[in-house]
């Protein structure tokens, strides 16, 4: 069984909850999907016109010709995906153990200045930051946007080390005495049981970049370089008004990967239960 | 131990992870169309995206096929104020750049430009080619900073058919705020529940210029060395604005509002004739093909001053610009560019694509019949008429339309009175410009001297 | 310090190391390169010039600046709370095994997935003074008020009022909190089975359990979701820059900090005075991070320890 209430009634009451919320959370997707079918026309009305009066499915074509290099964004955009992804769960973990497992003098102190890397507005540092990205002969490259992901970002550290913290001490002081450095207890006794949160970051750090619209926008300087989420700004026009019908049918392209991704993530959430029910 | 097959996932998953990259790389070579061999490449930015981008795509492309020494590479921008400052100041400037005229002085008070002065010389491109008011813009603190690309002028658009619905004279707009305002008297309507249903004139809306309503009223924002915005004019201009919400309610007034709608839609209150008269540029003619009913008739004149015997035919007129930033690699060949593009032929193209009219003086003799816009003329003859206006040419522009644009919105709900409002808006701006003012003091003569010299 | 001290510092570091370089690169030194600006007349393109605590002096007397201040503190206080309960009440809820469980988590995380822009024209919608939902169910309610109290209420322009706009934009938030919600999901699957099925055994309802085992356990996630919603918070940008068309709103009722500074950084060319309200801020988050993190340490529990 999973799931921690067993009474018919208060499960019932539950999905109740959870369906009438549901059509509150859905409305925005559920807007998006029948934008990206309507007329120009049709598309900014108030009150909102939510059945179109033709479905015009040859926006999404439109759209991807509009974009110009719609596939060369997107594989633009998988490749930074996937090397942040793989850089943030790597470098991430890496400094969340050693900010929860290792017992180490001054620990504690340096953590509060991960904490306070976080505080900093960016719109302050763009600058320093950008010079440093300069002095490297980085614009226009990619390496701005997944480099310092192998650096270990505050927020993925800190979340980690809070789930690290949770788990029991004892079955890693077991191994130590039989001898285990500290690579193979992180290995074989934190992170089995750390699936769950460890697929979070990863999701997030997808998410993170896959719509990350203001690091592309400042480092990468050629079209040919953009990523999907800097080319649906194509469509916002100046004068011209934007054209809502094309944005939305992108942005459903855009959107939907992600969200067939969480849909499969949170599978893993549900099994996690398995996994973390045999850390007794 | 049931973890173990856990681990081997975990590790065969990061190995699969690793793989695509090289996968996706090898894919990522996909040539684009790229620039032949030999050419020297210029790289040109613009805040035009949509049909007003691919208007200049089109333009680019000719002189490519023109001539075989340049390559224009040009990219679309959003943000292109951060975007453009941060390059320049990081060294790796585009070579051109597309940016608003009413921004230019900030730019060039901030070292960001070259200017023009000698290139425009040896190229001989000088004063006569233009439009008085936008070789005026094009300069500041007597140097040559950029060369207009799409220009504009605002008048008053009226929508006929709501007239004639009136009793009124479709084809007279009115010539004083007076007369705009008995107008406006007779086109307020209500509903039963007693909430509008339209009116004439709204200074809200669309509320895209809040701060220069001063200008039908003989003000000014600037005299040349002030900050005027408490002018007597300004504040009689405001006073205008505060009988709003004496007239109607403001809430009301907000609510009404609301209604409309986005701009870019067929709800927009002027294509519903919800409000009949609006303050608008050129480009209002894209938007009525797209969403306005089929037998929409609209007529464009000057805005109507407060005294018309002495104030006639006040606008505001603006141009995008082209420049070359600072520190840029081929100014040469970026200036035979934007040379280029302010030839006839060109700049037609690019005008009649974007829909507004030549910043040139010289005017093809089809230009007019082949323009879509009915009413191009018009607009172009108020930009070329002796009260076309433009913002001043101060460093701190985009603060004051800001302090303006709250000034105006607090006196609309009748939250404060003119004479606050105003007040606070001038104090606040003289402030900043003593402190913008000392910055250009101690950069003045260096700059001034690399500027001759350049 | 003991050889065995020593070690475990040695290997500490070795496994922070690479937080450590980035530090250094990406956060310390921006970090001190900004704070120097704050005390310069800088437009990042003419070269930075030294005025001491100028920038800091018309801070202290610039009125907008006061106005962001608080329009961040009210917004902050109140969207905490709100968000942080609205996650975990989501969270604990689509923890059930209920019928449909993954299409609803996916349905209550979709806000956080949709490109800004959908979000933003859709609650300009919603929160519409004429045509909004929102006022379409207040009218009824209203109505009855007036009727029973004769009272004149009339439903407000919600983000073109002051009085009313923060509101607005904070309903608006509750929608997005799906990245917290599923941090929350993830905590849950962390507690271990056998305390709910002894604390069944001893005859423990939902509400107890969720009292005496749900919360506690939470706690260091709980803790997680308060300092990442605080430090959020404080920097709120993004959306009432969209919502409001250059980020001001109504008599500047949602001018933010973080807003203020874009504003004077890449709109008014006044970069140092920019870095010293970002200073500003760090400070701000940097001691209420503390308090509450010495506030929280009592109801923090770590199993671990």
């Amino acid at each position: 069984m999973k799931g921690y209430e067993k009474s018919a009634w208060i499960r019932t009451l539950v999905f109740l909850i959870l369906a009438g919320g549901s059509a509150a959370f859905l409305a925005p997707f559920a807007w998006m999907l029948v934008t990206s079918v309507k007329p120009l026309a049709e598309t900014m009305t108030v009150p909102p016109r939510w059945i179109p009066s033709t479905f015009q499915w040859h926006n999404y074509r439109d759209a991807i010709q509009s974009m110009g290099y719609f596939w060369l964004y997107l594989g633009n955009s998988l490749f930074l995906c996937v090397m942040t992804v793989i850089g943030t769960v790597i470098s991430s973990t890496l400094a969340a153990y050693g900010f929860s497992r290792i017992e180490w003098k001054g620990r504690d102190s340096i953590f509060l200045l991960l904490l306070a890397t976080m505080m900093i507005p960016f719109p302050a540092i763009m600058v320093p930051v950008y010079g440093l990205f300069k002095s490297l002969g980085w614009i226009g490259t990619f390496k701005p946007l997944w480099v310092p992901t192998f650096l270990a970002g505050a927020f993925n550290v800190f979340l980690l080390r809070q789930f690290f913290l949770t788990l029991p001490k004892d079955t890693a002081e077991a191994a130590r005495i039989d001898g285990c450095n500290e690579w193979q207890i992180l290995w074989y006794t934190v992170l089995p049981f750390s699936r769950p949160v460890l697929m979070v970051v990863a999701f997030f750090q997808f998410m993170a970049t896959w719509n990350d619209f203001l690091g592309p926008l400042i480092f990468l300087t050629e079209q040919k370089t953009f990523t999907l989420a800097l080319g649906l700004q194509s469509f916002q026009s100046q004068q011209g008004g934007t054209a809502w019908h094309h944005l939305m049918a992108a942005s459903t392209l855009v959107v939907l990967p992600v969200i067939v991704l969480f849909f499969f993530l949170q599978r893993t959430l549900l099994e996690g239960i398995a996994t973390s029910g045999s850390k007794n | 131990m049931k973890i173990i097959p856990d681990f081997f996932s975990v590790r065969r998953n990061l190995l699969l992870l690793g793989m695509l990259p090289i996968l996706l790389g090898l894919a990522g070579c996909k040539p684009v169309v790229s620039p032949p061999p030999g050419r020297i490449v210029i790289r040109y930015w613009d805040k035009w995206s949509g049909f007003e981008a691919e208007a200049m795509r089109a333009v680019v492309d000719d002189f490519n096929a023109s001539q075989n020494r340049i390559w224009v590479d040009f990219s679309s921008v959003s943000q292109i104020n951060r975007k453009l400052m941060l390059a320049i100041g990081g060294g790796v400037p585009p070579d051109v750049a597309g940016l608003f005229g009413n921004t230019l002085a900030v730019y060039a008070e901030n070292n960001a430009l070259t200017p023009l002065d000698r290139l425009a010389q040896e190229n001989g491109v000088s004063q006569e080619r233009y439009i008085q008011v936008f070789w005026n813009i094009c300069h500041h603190l007597g140097h040559l900073w950029a060369l207009p690309s799409s220009p504009a002028s605002l008048g008053l658009v009226w929508n006929k058919k709501v007239f004639r619905e009136n009793g009124l004279d479709p084809e007279h707009a009115p010539t004083s705020i007076e007369e705009l305002e008995k107008i406006n008297d007779r086109l307020v309507r209500r509903d039963k529940q007693g909430r509008l249903v339209s009116v004439g004139h709204l200074p809200s809306e669309p509320g895209w210029w809040p701060a220069i309503w001063g200008w039908w009223f003989g003000g000014d924002l600037w005299d040349g060395h002030h900050i005027t915005a408490d002018s007597p004019a300004n504040l009689k201009a405001m006073e205008w604005i505060a009988s709003y919400p004496k007239r109607f309610e403001a809430r009301e007034l907000l609510s009404f509002r609301d209604g409309f709608g986005n701009f870019a839609s067929p709800q927009n209150a002027f294509f519903t004739g919800r409000i009949a008269i609006i303050l608008q540029g050129p480009w209002i003619h894209t938007f009525i093909q797209k969403f306005a009913p089929p037998d929409f008739e609209w007529g464009v004149a000057a805005f109507p001053s407060a005294d018309p015997k002495r104030l006639s035919g006040v606008t505001l007129v603006e141009t995008d610009v082209l420049v070359i930033p600072a520190g840029a690699s081929h100014p040469r060949e970026a200036f035979e560019f934007i040379q280029y593009v302010n030839t006839l032929k060109p700049m037609e193209k690019l005008c009649l694509g974007q829909r507004k009219f030549s910043p040139l003086r010289e005017v093809s003799a089809d230009f007019f019949s082949r323009h879509p816009n009915p009413h191009i003329r018009t607009f172009l003859e108020l930009a070329q008429g002796p009260q076309a206006r433009s913002v001043p040419p101060i460093t701190i522009w985009a603060l004051y339309e800001n302090d303006m644009k709250q000034a105006f919105g607090k006196v609309w709900t009748g939250a404060t009175t003119p004479v606050a409002a105003l007040h606070e808006v001038q104090v606040h701006l003289e402030q900043e410009f003593t402190q913008r003012q000392r910055r250009w003091d101690r950069l003045a003569d260096v700059l001034q001297q690399k500027w001759r010299e350049e | 310090m003991t050889r065995l001290q020593k070690r475990q510092l040695l290997t500490g570091l070795l496994f922070v190391s690479p937080w450590v370089a980035g530090f250094l690169a990406f956060s310390l030194y921006p970090f001190l390169a900004s704070a120097y600006f704050s005390a310069c007349d800088y437009s990042v393109l003419s070269p930075a010039v030294w005025v001491g605590p100028d920038n800091y002096l018309t801070l202290a007397r610039d009125t907008i600046f006061w106005q962001a201040v608080w329009n961040t503190l009210f917004f902050a206080a109140v969207s905490i709370p709100l968000g942080l309960l609205m996650s975990l009440t989501l969270a604990i809820l689509l923890n059930f095994n209920v019928p449909g469980i993954g299409i609803f988590r996916t349905i209550f995380f979709l806000p956080s997935l949709m490109p800004l822009v959908c979000l933003a024209v859709l609650w300009l919608w919603m929160l519409n003074g004429d045509v909004g939902l929102i006022n379409a169910a207040l009218q009824p309610i209203l109505k009855t008020l007036n009727s029973l109290f004769s009272l004149s209420l009339t439903p407000p322009n919600w983000l073109q009022e002051p009085a009313f706009a923060k509101w607005g934009l904070i309903f608006t938030g509750l929608w997005g909190v799906g990245h917290a919600m599923v941090i929350f999901l993830a905590g849950l699957q962390d507690i271990p089975r056998h305390l709910y099925e002894s604390a069944e055994i001893d005859g423990a309802g939902f509400w107890q359990k969720t009292w005496a085992i749900t919360l506690p356990m939470l706690s260091p996630v709980i803790y997680f979701n308060g300092i990442m919603s605080l430090i959020g918070s404080f920097q709120v940008f993004a959306v009432p820059y969209v919502m409001t068309d250059g980020g001001d709103g109504p008599e500047r009722s949602l001018l933010f900090l973080a807003t203020y500074l874009y504003q004077n950084a890449f709109d008014y060319w006044n970069m140092g005075y920019a870095c010293a309200i970002g200073l500003f801020i760090f400070i701000l988050i940097l001691l209420l991070t503390l308090l509450a993190t010495k506030v929280s340490s009592r109801h923090v529990h770590y199993e671990g320890n």
